[in-house]
Order: C-alpha cells, then structure tokens, then sequence
C-alpha cells in the first residue's frame, strides 16, 4: 500500500481548523447538539471521544493488513464497542454525576461517524504513526469545536463557564440556550460564522495571490 | 430543438419575456412602504390602549422594541452588504407588533433580545424580508419566552405592586386556567384587563384590524378563518359542557385572538397567496387556539398556532394553487 | 466450505475473543466501584434528608436510617408522582415515628427550566424540614403564615403542588402503615 497524500503531522493539523469534524466535517452532531449545555460534560464527551478514536484507529492500523474489505465494518464496530464499553465503565466508576448526566450520550460514541469515518478513511489505510495524528488532531478539532458551542451555551444560558460564575451578578439567564432549541440555534449561527471566515481568508488568499 | 433553431437563439438572442396566465394587473400602490405605514396606522388604536392601560410599562416597551428592532436591521443589513431597507418600515412594524405581544411588566432586556432574534433568526437567517418562512415578531416572542419564562411567562404579567389597578390581577386566560375565574365580556371588550401590551383591547384590535381589511392591506379571510374556527370549537365545547365559564364571545375577546388575527396571522410573508389557502391558513390557527388554550400548560396559543401554521404554508400554497383562466392546463400528450 | 469460512472470519472471531477477555477484565476491577456509588447517590443523601443519621437499610420499599450508634433516628420514602411536564421522584425523609418531615430531594424532575425545576433549589425544599404531618400541607402563593403552609415556586403552581401532593400522599400513607404495625 502506498503512502501519499499528507503527512502524519499535516495530517494532525488538518484535523484540528481545516477539516474539522464539526465545523467542516459535519459529523458527530448527535453529542455535539446533545452535551454541549455545559462545559465539564462537552470537555467529558471529548475526551470520551478522544480515547475512543485513538485506541480504534492504532489498532485498526496495527490489524490494517489483515483485514478482509467485506468484514472491515464489522471488525471497525467491535473495535469501537469496545473501547467505548471501557470509557463508559472508566466514567461510571470515577465520574459517577458525570455518568449519571451524560446518560445515554457516552454508549452513543460507538455511532459517531468521526470514529468510523478515520478508521474507514485512514487507519486502514495507514501506519501506526500516520492514524495516531491523525486520531488526535480530529479529536483536538472535536474537542474544540464541542468548547466553542458549549461555551456560548452555558455563558449565555447559564452565566458560568465550567460551573464558575463568570457573568455579572444581575445576568439574566437565556434559558433557552441550555435546552435542545439552543444547541440548534448555536451550531447554525457558528457553522455560519466558521464558513463566513473561511470565505473571507480564501478571497483574501486569492487576491494576494493575483498582487 | 434542432441544431437550426439553436443556432438561430445564439445569433440573435430573443427580448426576454415572461408568460404568465392573465389576468395581467399592476398597481404602484401596493408598495412594501405603503402596506407598512397602513399597520403602523391601524396599530395606532392598540398603542392607545396599551397607554391607556399599561401607562409607563407599554411606553418602556414599545420605546425598547422598536428601537432595538430597527438597530437589529441596520446592523443585519450592513453585515449582508445589502442596501438599507430601513426606509420600507418592516422592522419598525416587527418591532411595534413584538412589543404589543410581551407584557408590559418585562424588563427591558427582553424586548431587545427579542426584537433582535425577531430580525436576526426570524427574517435575515432566511434571506431578508419576503424570504422568511415564520412571523418575525413571532420567532421573537417564541424565542424571549423559552429564554426568559419568569419574565414573559403567564405569572409574569401579574406584579401585585404595580400603581396599575389591572396589572395586579392574573390574565383573564391564566384566570381561567388556574382558579376557574370568569371576566366580563364588557371588561375584554374594552380591555381593562391585564395581559399583554395589544391584547387587552378587542375594540381597538377591531378598529385596527377592519382599517388594514378595508385598505386590503391585510386578507379578510384570513381574520374571517380563525374567528369562525375559534367561534365553533369554543361553540361545541358549550354545547358540551353548560358548566364552561367561557362562552364563544369569551373566547374571541379575549386573550390575543384579535390581535392574533388581524396583525399576527395577516403577515403577507408568512401567510398563504391564494383565497381559499388563507381560510385554510385561518381556520387552522384558530383549531390550534383552541386546541392550545384547552388542552396544553399554556394559557394562551396564538403565538404557537401562527408559528405552526406559518410552517405548514408551503403545503397550503401547493394544494390550492388556482386553475389559470381558461380552465386546467392539459396533460402534455406523450 | 467450512474452512474457508474460518479462513474468511478468523480475524473477527479472533477479536471478538480478545475484547471480551478486556471486557470482562475491565468489568471485573471497576464493578465494584461502581455498585458502591450507585448506592452512595441515594444513600449519601440520608444523612440530608434524616438529622443524625449516618446510614440506612432498605426493606420493604422503605430506607431505615440508623445513627452512629445503631439507633433508629428516622425512615427515606422514595415517591413518584405526575409533575407540570413529566413524572418527579424524589426522596422523603421523617422521624422514627413519621410525625415529622425532616426533608425532602427531588431525585429526578424535568419541570420548565426557569420556573418549575426551581423546586430543586434548597431554599424551597428547606420550607418541607420540621413540617407536622399531623395535618395536609397547603400551598400558598404568598409568604407562608400558618403552620402547615408552603410558600410557592413564583410561577409553578402546579409544580409546587405536585411536590406537596406527593409527599402528603406519602406521608399519610406511610402513618397508616406504621400504624398498623406494616414495620
């Protein structure tokens, strides 16, 4: 298998701004919509996250030869089971309030599309070294992408960033920014933002390019 | 087409004309500025009352909304590099109606946010004015009410200190609801009742509301379809049960359903094109208000309603699209 | 053909055994744990809802809670009833002889953020601590005067008097049955 296309360490940079999960991806949204209300469980999730898709995709590298391609999914969803199985049982035991607040959303990881998406796109692909950057800037981009949503939220919905008041004493809490409508709202408004700036650096690119 | 004839349009490309099944009719009347100025005239007797009512509270809001209101679209505007409409009034009449909508005792924080989510996430996110899917006022209303429930919920419009003798009583509506209290129909009529800002008033909202159906500013039918849902349900609910404290006048009267119905629901953006879609449209608001007031946690469902029917026009506007003059197209023969 | 579907599926199989060794690996050292604080969530509250007490014993859909030394300082209900939105659980804790609320936590509700779920705050629930259960609580929408009054949540009657129903329901109950020689 030939190894082109970028490198492991372009690779790790391009997970985090230019190909992010959330923001040009568009996947993962059922966590990035429902656990973004507050900033321990968005950091929580991510980290959730971050394990998960570190520990599939070396692993998936390391078996990448071996594998048939019509029991590759099969083989990707049992890896990713089971590491999540293991996150899920880690938080429970040392988080329990987080596990508790979080419910359902941390066994859901084994449907997030990012993680199958880089087993699928890359690990398989890949070497050991290459899927492991590249696991840890999507998880980076991820975990971004989960704080900048879950800041907006909780700051406006709740006054406090991770719990710890930050606005002034009179704020009136937008409590439709920590129900489901907010996350919607949230997403769109910086899914806007994030295309309205990186249509302004393009142009900016282009007509430096053309002086 | 045959090679001749393309090469027939490249050489000589034809004047671009449009077919369109008559009648062909065009008036200059009919400006977005002429329709805005007629509801800013028919709400002149809304304001009254609210003044009359409210005294500082609506003077504070309707002040608040309306000026946040049209900042919102300058700003949105500016940011899209479009020329400015703040000239055409839309957002001034957004402003004016999201204001009449809240209570008066809201602090004023929440006629901002909302004035600003009513032009930002009502009407520019869906491309500006005559792009927009939901009622702006009513985006915005819907959006201050989800944020802030203890200040623009039902128990926020009663303030026990207040100097105003009707702001220290609950709504008629949440009156209704919680305790089972009736108000007197010459009390809604006139409207020394507490409630929202516009509501209280049923004369004033029917001088406004007749002068924008008179103009032909606002559809009749559209008014005509809720009052006479409203009036049947409320009509069968009598009929069932002797005991209901309200009658039908009670429930046209009251609450927002006449300010509803001629300001809220005749929105020409939001509302459907044809005759029989706006009665439709109507008809569907007024079983929703009902169904709204009666059956869910709310007391009152006119924002609701509008905003529900609002999503379902796109349909109404497809099943009742007229036959052109001259009867139905025929199928192409294949 | 069996063969070859071995040489096709040997990788999962192969997997599949070794996740399951990790599973039951990881199951095994953290079961514990866990079990412990899923008891410690509602048991950890005991000394909250009960004053003196420092843990309890589960029988008969009720918790007894025992002091440092042994002795019966009070009883935890658990009590489920209809809210405004959804059903609300919650904890209720009285005396050895449930003559008095010592106090109440609401263990899961989801009442109108804003207005509703402030039933949660400890404020509201301080009002339920040291109430008789001689007689049925009211709910009150000003500020509470008699006895066996509670002041309301501002805006969340209904809330308010779920909370009251359910643990006057409760507590009555739970007397007939103390009465009645049921513990």
């Amino acid at each position: 298998m030939t190894e082109k296309g970028p490198t492991p360490l372009e690779r790790f940079i391009n997970g985090i701004l230019p190909e992010n999960p959330v923001y040009r991806q568009v996947l993962g949204m059922c966590p990035t919509l429902a656990v973004t209300n507050g900033m321990k469980a968005a950091m929580t999730m991510a980290a959730a996250v971050a394990f998960v898709l570190v520990c599939a995709n070396i692993l998936t590298s390391l078996i990448r030869n071996l594998l048939k391609p019509h029991l590759r999914i099969l083989v990707f969803t049992l890896t990713i089971a089971t590491f999540v199985t293991v996150a899920d049982r880690i938080i429970a035991a040392y988080m329990y309030d987080m596990s508790k607040q979080l419910g359902p959303y941390i066994p859901l990881i084994i449907v997030n599309c990012i993680i199958i998406c880089r087993c699928e796109v890359c690990a398989s692909k890949q070497n050991v070294l290459t899927a492991a950057t590249d696991a840890l800037g999507q998880s980076l981009g991820f975990a971004l992408a989960l704080a900048s949503i879950a800041s907006v939220r909780e700051i406006l919905g709740s006054g406090s960033w991770f719990g710890i008041e930050v606005m002034p004493a009179g704020w009136p809490d937008w409590v439709v920014m920590v129900l489901p409508p907010g996350a919607f709202l949230t997403l769109g408004l910086l899914l806007g933002a994030a295309n309205w700036i990186g249509e302004l650096a393009a142009r900016r690119r282009t007509t430096q390019g053309v002086a | 087409m045959s090679e001749e004839q393309q090469n027939q349009t490249e050489v000589a490309p034809a004047p671009s004309l449009e077919v369109a099944p008559g009648p062909h009719l065009h008036t200059t009347k009919l400006s977005t500025r002429r329709m805005m100025a007629d509801v800013l005239i028919a709400l002149v007797p809304l304001v009254v009352a609210a003044l009359a009512v409210f005294r500082m509270g609506a003077v504070m809001q309707i002040v608040v909304c309306t000026a946040a209101a049209l900042v919102a679209e300058y700003l949105f505007t500016a940011m899209r590099g479009k020329p400015f409409s703040l000239g055409d009034g839309s957002a001034a009449v957004t402003g004016l109606i999201l204001a009449l909508s809240l209570p008066g005792t809201a602090p004023w924080y929440v006629g901002a946010i909302g004035s600003f989510s009513a032009i930002g996430l009502g009407k520019v996110v869906f491309g500006g004015l005559g792009q927009n899917v939901f009622n702006p006022a009513m985006v915005g209303r819907a959006f201050v009410m989800i944020a802030f429930p203890a200040a623009v919920g039902a128990s926020a419009y009663v303030d026990t200190s207040s100097v105003v003798e009707a702001v220290t009583r609950a709504t008629p509506l949440t009156a209704l609801k919680q305790e089972g209290l009736p108000t007197s129909l010459a009390d809604l009529f006139i409207g020394s009742t507490n409630g929202s800002l516009g509501e209280t008033s049923a004369l004033a909202c029917l001088i406004g509301g007749l002068y924008l159906c008179i103009r032909r500013t606002a559809s009749w039918e559209i008014p005509a379809g809720v009052i006479a849902a409203v009036a049947v349900i409320a009509g069968l609910i009598n009929l069932t049960d002797m005991q209901a404290h309200w009658t039908v006048a009670h429930h046209i009267l009251g609450g927002a359903l006449l300010f509803g119905a001629f300001f809220i629901a005749t929105d020409p953006v939001s509302s459907p094109l044809t005759p029989k879609g706006k009665w439709i449209f109507g008809a569907g608001v007024g079983a929703l208000v009902m169904l709204l007031r009666k059956l869910s946690g709310y007391p009152e469902g006119v924002m609701f309603a509008v905003l529900i029917m609002n999503a379902l026009v796109p349909l109404i506007n497809r099943w009742t699209i007229p036959v052109p003059v001259g009867g139905p197209v025929p199928e192409p023969k294949s | 053909m069996k063969d070859n579907y071995l040489k096709q599926a040997w990788l999962v199989l192969l997997l599949a055994l070794c996740f399951g060794g990790v599973l039951a690996g990881v199951e095994h050292s953290l079961k514990g744990r866990i079990d412990e604080n899923k008891k410690a969530d509602t048991l950890g509250q005991i000394p909250n809802l009960v004053p003196g007490a420092v843990s309890a014993s589960f029988s008969n859909g009720v918790y007894r809670a025992v002091t440092q030394n042994g002795d019966h300082a009070g009883w935890v209900l658990l009590v489920t009833g209809q809210g405004f939105a959804d059903k609300v659980e919650l904890l209720l804790g009285l005396n050895a002889d449930a003559s008095q609320i010592t106090g109440v936590y609401i263990l899961d509700q989801k009442e109108t953020p804003g207005l509703g779920n402030k039933i949660v705050e400890d404020e509201w629930r301080a009002q339920f601590a040291g109430k008789s259960t001689q007689q049925p609580l009211e709910i009150v929408k000003r500020k509470a005067e008699k006895d066996n009054e509670i002041e309301a949540v501002t805006g969340a009657t209904i809330s308010s008097e779920t909370v009251k129903d359910m643990v006057n329901r409760a507590a009555a109950d739970f007397r007939r049955q103390l009465a009645s020689g049921g513990f």
